[in-house]
């Protein structure tokens, strides 16, 4: 065993995830941009994301087989099939987050941008990224969580009778626990902790000071720059406080638009012009994605016999019944998580010291590849759950603590940073007239935080699939074992993936499909419409 | 000695009970120095005290001291000779940035306040109602704050904290934010408003930059200059209510204010 390779591929993948994670960011604030620009867009791109966001990543692998290993070929193949797994991974959330903030910019803020005809470059610039970083900052933990939790199966895949695998640490704990070489994933463990412990301090450090330059009136103070890190975060300065940032180039822009002699709300038409070709190609390509979805879908259709299609029809009523057994799971694991996040979530957000101990414990938590470390659990408990509990007891909790570790700290993080944008007039509010913890989190904090709950569960429940999926239908776990639930969606995917039924899995995944779409559209966009209408907590002091 | 200004030496004479006294108060951020130190003030029954000082001395800070919203680095806050140790609704603080809940209205904002009273319903909406009605604001208790001017939501804030039936009101520039035909309004109902005996209040401690507001409505000032700043001087104004801003004494008073802060310039921070 090799301490350095363990040390360089852990090097490799932190760069990766990161590098894939800021590609997120920009993606998210672009399409972000466009769904609040365009309703038509809003409603296909929520139930997009989050049905993207409930398929887990080895979903993904015939795409990453037909695109890029058969497409690309060679290393860059297998490197951007892999960048692509992990980009799955981090993505979704970061992209939802950006739509929530941006949909929750305060009006008065729009209007001053609408004021001085901001462009949609300087609208972004000035208004929506400063306003999202706050709430992208906090969906970053996240990211880099939900990237190592599944970095084995990222990193190095099976497609077929071949085994991929690029350069990293995913790749290393997956050939160590294939030569049964525990030593070498112990030690690929201890590195994964110590990259995630700096990865998440740093982000821990972003996080404060996004919430304290971007949030409005938080109770944090605005760090200055040591000379040390001054350096190194010079690349921050690039932002502002954006109500200096709107007011300042306001100024300097109404100066211009006098001197060009541009009425107030005149723009020029060559500028319209550009806005209407925008529009028209933007819309044009939405079309011609429908029309390519539609024809595909038709084909696919045409395609399966009759015969088929009776028998998908005849065990539909099961599926539905399996998709509602896992439907239950999926709730339980987000009250699990929601209540966790409302307790030490709220505990961290508001005691400063706890957060430096405990933060850490918690993100290191979310980023340790549960799929690596389950095994261990299972071998350390099992004689304990199998002598005192019935077999279907002991697998449903290893499978609520698999759901449980694959998706808690998206609500976790998002409450988390949701108290901590709180205004700090609303806290000595709260301090003023000595509102009990039950009647601040009733009254305030949940209402509050609510754009960013949303968000959250909105994230655990989409992500709660992937562990569930892991754990409903896990053969030899330990090599003796078996984790079997006796019925559930992902174990009915999963063993009909394994048996070559590959019709039967896509029937229950469209259904599932059709199910997250309706989600998608009444839970979390209508629910967003609530937030943007009611609960944008930076209109309760700014509007004067 | 202007006519219709007293300084300090004649304080408190003839007044038997002081409402609210901070002794040696002194305040710093973490590994900061101090903002301003050795602070001494007292406020008495029915009286409107003020506090001026330039930008950045620590007027909002010091305020927030009084309430215990923000814990003094050195000295202690009395109410009633009883030391305060946290904030209490009997020290109710109206902020400089307008703060009500938007997903509240105006009714649910103001009855917040008397949430720490264990009030039954009926008579939680009753009082809330009355304060709303004593600031103007009947009819609108089924507003969001959304739906109201910037006057009418600081009618809101007001009425929260004159609806915990507070000792103390401390107020850090509440008309900053408002137009001046509302400030002005605001002003000339906000003396009665306090002092109204349909409230509990005792005191009211007005931090403001507004040297013409400051004169209508308090009956003593305190000038807070230095850095670290302190109390450089207590100034009392004499002049009968309501006062006019055209009146030569009122004149003379903020120009007597005017003269003690530039005399002294603090570097803001």
């Amino acid at each position: 065993m090799d301490v350095l390779t363990i040390g360089l591929a852990t090097f490799a993948t932190i760069g990766r995830i990161l590098a894939l994670i800021a590609l997120s960011v920009l993606s998210g604030w672009g399409l972000a941009y466009l769904a609040v620009k365009s309703r038509r867009f809003e409603n296909a791109y929520v139930p997009f994301v989050n049905v993207l966001e409930s398929i887990p990543v080895i979903a993904f692998l015939p795409i990453v087989l037909l695109v890029f290993i058969q497409g690309l070929g060679g290393f860059w193949g297998v490197e951007v099939a892999a960048d692509f797994l992990v980009f799955d991974a981090v993505s979704w959330n970061v992209w939802i987050g950006a739509y929530q903030a941006f949909k929750t910019v305060p009006e008065h803020l729009l209007e001053v941008s609408r004021n001085y005809g901001f462009g949609v470059g300087r609208t972004m610039w000035k208004l929506y990224i400063p306003h999202s970083i706050p709430r992208v900052t906090s969906n970053l933990f996240s990211s880099f969580a939900d990237a190592f939790f599944y970095i084995t199966v990222s990193e190095v895949f099976t497609v077929g009778v071949r085994t991929y695998q690029t350069f990293g640490i995913g790749t290393l704990i997956a050939n160590f626990v294939q030569q049964s070489n525990f030593i070498g994933v112990y030690y690929s463990l201890l590195f994964i902790a110590i990259g995630v412990i700096i990865v998440t301090a740093l982000l821990n450090i972003l996080s404060r000071r996004g919430v304290a330059k971007y949030g409005v009136d938080t109770s944090y103070e605005i760090k200055r720059h040591s000379p040390w890190l001054g350096r190194r975060f010079r690349g921050l300065d690039v932002f502002r406080n954006r109500a200096q940032y709107i007011s300042r180039y306001a100024g300097r822009f109404t100066h211009l638009r006098h001197r060009r002699g541009l009425g107030e709300n005149g723009g020029t038409p060559i500028r319209h012009l550009i806005r209407v070709a925008v529009k028209s190609l933007i819309f044009c390509m939405g079309i011609a994605v429908v029309v390519y979805l539609v024809y595909s879908s038709l084909a696919i259709a045409f395609a399966v016999p009759r015969e088929q299609w009776r028998s998908f029809l005849a065990s539909t009523p099961y599926l539905l019944y399996s998709m509602g057994a896992d439907y239950v799971r999926v709730i339980v694991v987000t009250l699990a998580s929601l209540g966790l996040a409302m307790s030490l979530g709220y505990l961290l957000a508001t005691h400063h010291r706890a957060s430096l101990t405990l933060a850490p414990i918690v993100q290191a938590i979310s980023a340790f590849p549960a799929p690596a470390y389950f095994p261990l659990i299972f071998i350390a408990t099992f004689p304990i759950f199998s002598s005192r509990l019935p077999a279907a007891y002991s697998t449903e909790i290893y499978v609520f603590t698999l759901g449980f570790l694959s998706c808690f700290y998206y609500v976790f993080f998002d409450f988390w940073i949701g108290v901590q944008a709180i205004p700090s007039q609303f806290w000595e509010v709260m301090r003023n007239h000595e509102l009990s913890f039950l009647t601040r989190m009733r009254r305030i904090i949940l209402p509050g935080t609510f754009p960013y709950l949303i968000t959250g569960i909105s994230s655990t429940i989409n992500s709660a699939w992937a562990g569930i999926e892991i754990g409903e239908y896990w053969p030899n776990i330990d090599g003796s074992h078996s984790l079997e639930v006796r019925d559930g969606m992902m174990k009915y995917i999963g063993l009909n993936m394994s048996n070559g039924q590959v019709g039967n899995a896509a029937w229950v995944s469209l259904l599932f499909a059709v199910v997250v779409a309706i989600y998608g559209i009444v839970f979390t966009r209508n629910l967003m419409d609530l937030a943007r209408r009611k609960y944008v907590v930076e209109e309760g002091v700014y509007a004067a | 000695m202007s006519a219709g200004v007293a300084v300090s030496a004649d304080l408190g004479k003839g007044r038997s009970q002081f409402e609210l006294e901070c002794r040696d108060l002194g305040y710093a951020y973490v590994n900061s120095k101090m903002v301003f130190q050795h602070v001494n003030l007292k406020t008495y029954e029915n009286e409107f005290v003020a506090i001026v000082g330039p930008t950045g001395c620590g007027k909002s800070t010091l305020i927030r001291n009084l309430g215990f919203l923000t814990p003094p680095t050195k000295g202690q806050v009395f109410l009633d000779g009883n030391e305060v140790r946290k904030p209490s609704s009997k020290i109710s603080l109206i902020h400089q940035s307008i703060a009500t809940f938007p997903w509240m209205t105006a009714l649910e904002n103001v009855k917040l306040s008397l949430i720490s009273k264990r009030l039954g319903k009926d008579e939680a909406d009753r009082i809330a109602r009355d304060v709303l009605r004593l600031v103007g604001l009947n009819g609108f208790e089924d507003y969001y704050p959304k739906e109201m001017s910037g006057g009418m939501r600081q009618k809101i804030a007001i009425a929260r904290a004159l609806a915990a039936s507070p000792e103390i009101l401390l107020m850090d520039e509440p008309f900053v934010h408002l137009d001046e035909l509302t400030a002005t309004g605001m002003r000339k109902e906000i003396y009665d408003l306090v002092f109204n005996p349909e409230t509990s209040l005792k005191s009211a401690i007005l931090v403001s930059h507004n040297l013409h507001e400051v004169v209508e409505l308090a009956d003593r000032v305190y000038v807070m200059n230095g850095n670290p700043a302190t109390l450089v001087d207590e100034v009392k104004i004499k002049i009968p209510r309501p006062r006019s801003h055209r009146d030569p004494i009122f004149l003379n008073c903020v120009d007597r204010l005017y003269d003690e802060l530039s005399e002294n310039p603090n570097p803001t921070r």
